[in-house]
């Protein structure tokens, strides 16, 4: 079953186009890697399918569980199931952690018609999930990312993943800033969320991320669009070879 | 037409005065000021009394026939009643033992304002008409060596149309006490000229929150003059929502070492309100620390003003003075300004300050979308953000609660009405 399908999606910012008729099909149970060279549209196309003001489809179409995502808002696209690990998450001064991770906890139970927990049921629900991505109560104690290390931020990015359970999960550059007990700390979270139901998509620069999160389809992009798919020895090819003889290949 | 300034309110006033306490010369002297200050008067170049000038105000001088309903947000506070500036016992909480109010004179706080005359409060139109014409000049004492527990609540209420009302509060605390204040203004007046004296003593220490809800043809020029002395500390805090134009209007002195004064406030403005937290602080001695802070939401046509000042004397080394404003824009019609002033003649002091305007930031409010929340609830959530930040930082933890309340229902309004 498809769960995102989107097709000859074509996008510019400032009249410059930057995806130019990309189309990727993600299906329940998979994991899915896209890899491409810095400018090449990898956190352009995360925008997109958040729906960031701006990085509306010139053409083309996405469609999530059938329903087309064009017209949706962040909110709406994230209550259906789609959530987005920032690349750089955002700090929120003066929102607390707790509360917000409780606000977003209940706004997707709402929506998936289940009962939403109380204070007390949450907070123990929370320690209980922030514990497996070794996330201390201090920290939830803070503000949301506010004078968090760049780990705690992509940890914190998991933590959010966890709780929302989401049908599909697109995670930025992920990886970036971790070192390497960081690393396998979020890649456990990630694949412990992982079940046939629910799909992943990772962008990264680095095929290291993936030694942890195990794909299923690695995709390479380049100028706006996916130029070669593959299984997950097309990461190890490029991570040995660099980006540069696939992309001579395809000119 | 246009109608012409006519400063009509002067010559009622001296009528008023002349007819109403025709044996007392002491009211004479503060009848000299013929005018309402202009664009040209540094103090006022941003609030604009122009409109106040073409109306033509009579002091108000009914007794009190109403019932009122006390709304009181501390349930166990006391609370003192004023109604067209007048104290209405009969309204007011019985007070305690160590608390006493008083009439008193002119002559005896004549020398705590004296302390301000070289400093920019001659001829202030508040100090004035209300010490020309209030009718009584209350004081309300602390006696020294005690601990208030219960917050005393000052309402102050009444008020008509093209009528002003001059209350007058004297608020003296004896050394080594402990007293917090709530001041309410929600008056329906058109000119309500409160003028607020507060006297601390010696190691005493006054949280004092003031806000203001008149009603919305307004205007508000609310004056405090506060006097320090050494080891107190004055933690002031305003909430500015109410009237069509409020100006809290704050003089601070430090005359003794080691005392401290915070002078924060919030504005959120709405519609055509102009709201103005002005604030003076005098370092006249070493050793003491004082903060300005203030933040603001202005959505529609509102302005809103912060005007700070620091005055640091050639004495008073090692002052630490901060001085904050922060504004956030729902409306490209509306104006913020701010005026930051250091008076600086000592070498050996710390002092900071920096202003910042700007919309709500896209990037926290797709953040927060991301997450499922809608744009507007990701609005609320970043104005209250905005908003706990300050009240944490201005006021007893005990009230935070209360006062945030208090900001609510204006910001759901403010964001209701943010593309008008």
């Amino acid at each position: 079953m498809p769960i995102l399908e989107i097709k000859n999606a074509e996008l510019s910012i400032d009249n410059k186009k930057i995806l130019k008729r990309l189309s990727l099909n993600v299906n329940e149970g998979e994991t899915h890697a896209i890899m491409g060279p810095n400018g090449s549209g990898k956190s352009t196309l995360s925008y997109m399918l958040a729906g960031r003001d701006g990085y509306e489809l010139d053409n083309g179409s996405i469609t999530f569980d059938n329903i087309d995502l064009t017209q949706l808002s962040p909110d709406e696209r994230s209550n259906l199931g789609l959530f987005l690990a920032f690349q750089y998450p955002v700090e929120l001064p003066g929102v607390s952690s707790t509360n917000f991770l409780r606000e977003i906890f209940n706004s997707r139970k709402k929506h998936l018609g289940e009962i939403e927990l109380s204070h007390l049921d949450f907070i123990k629900h929370l320690r209980k999930v922030a514990e497996n991505l070794s996330i201390k109560d201090e920290m939830l104690k803070r503000y949301v990312n506010f004078g968090f290390s760049g780990g705690e931020k992509k940890r914190f990015e998991i933590l959010q993943m966890a709780l929302l359970n989401p049908k599909i999960s697109v995670l930025d550059e992920t990886d970036s800033g971790l070192d390497v007990d960081a690393l396998k700390i979020v890649s456990e979270g990630v694949n412990n969320l992982k079940n046939k139901n629910n799909a992943v998509v990772v962008i990264t620069h680095y095929q290291r991320l993936l030694d942890y999160i195990k794909p299923d389809i690695v995709h390479i992009m380049s100028d706006g669009k996916i130029i070669k798919s593959g299984d997950a020895d097309l990461a190890l090819y490029v991570e040995k070879n660099g980006y540069s003889e696939i992309l001579n290949e395809k000119n | 037409m246009k109608k012409t300034r006519n400063d009509q309110f002067f010559s009622n006033l001296e009528k008023f005065v002349n007819k109403v306490y025709p044996n007392q010369p002491q009211r004479q002297p503060y009848l000299n000021l013929k005018s309402w200050p202009t664009p040209r008067d540094e103090a006022w170049k941003f609030s604009r009394l122009g409109k106040l000038a073409r109306k033509n105000i009579l002091p108000l001088n009914l007794e009190n026939q109403q019932n009122f309903n006390i709304n009181k947000l501390i349930k166990d506070s006391i609370s003192l009643v004023f109604v067209n500036g007048k104290f209405e016992k009969k309204l007011s909480d019985k007070l305690l033992s160590k608390i006493v109010i008083e009439e008193v004179q002119i002559e005896d706080f004549k020398e705590i304002i004296n302390k301000f005359d070289n400093l920019s409060v001659k001829n202030h139109p508040t100090l004035n008409s209300t010490l020309s014409c209030s009718q009584k000049f209350f004081k309300i004492k602390f006696k020294h060596d005690s601990k208030f527990y219960k917050p005393i609540e000052i309402f102050n209420l009444g008020g008509t149309e093209n009528t002003s009302i001059h209350p007058f509060i004297f608020i003296d605390l004896g050394k080594n006490t402990d007293v917090k204040v709530f001041q309410h203004y929600s008056t329906y007046a058109e000119l309500l000229a409160p003028f607020e004296i507060i006297n601390l003593s010696e190691n005493s220490n006054l949280e004092i929150i003031k806000i203001y809800d008149d009603k919305i043809n307004s205007h508000n020029l609310s004056l405090t003059l506060s006097v320090i002395k050494g080891e107190a500390n004055l933690r002031s805090f305003a909430l500015i929502k109410g009237g069509e134009f409020t100006r809290s209007e704050m003089h601070t002195l430090l005359e003794g070492e080691n005392s401290k004064a915070d002078i924060n406030g919030i504005y959120l403005s709405s519609g055509n309100q102009h709201h103005d937290l002005t604030s003076c602080v005098y370092h006249n001695v070493p050793n003491c620390k004082s903060s300005q802070i203030v933040k603001g939401v202005l959505g529609e046509k509102s302005t809103a003003v912060f005007q700070g000042k620091v005055r640091v004397e050639k004495l008073a080394q090692k002052t630490e003075a901060k001085q904050m404003s922060r504004a956030i824009m729902l409306s490209d019609k509306a104006v913020s300004n701010s005026k930051p002033e250091l008076e600086i003649y000592a070498d050996d002091v710390i002092c900071g300050h920096g202003a910042t305007v700007g919309e709500l930031d896209e990037d926290q409010i797709f953040y927060l979308s991301s997450r499922g929340i809608s744009k507007q609830k990701a609005k609320v959530i970043l104005i209250d953000a905005f908003l706990n930040e300050m009240i944490s930082l201005s006021i007893s933890d005990k009230f935070h609660n209360i006062i945030y309340n208090e900001t609510k229902t204006k910001i759901n309004k403010l964001l209701a009405n943010e593309h008008e």
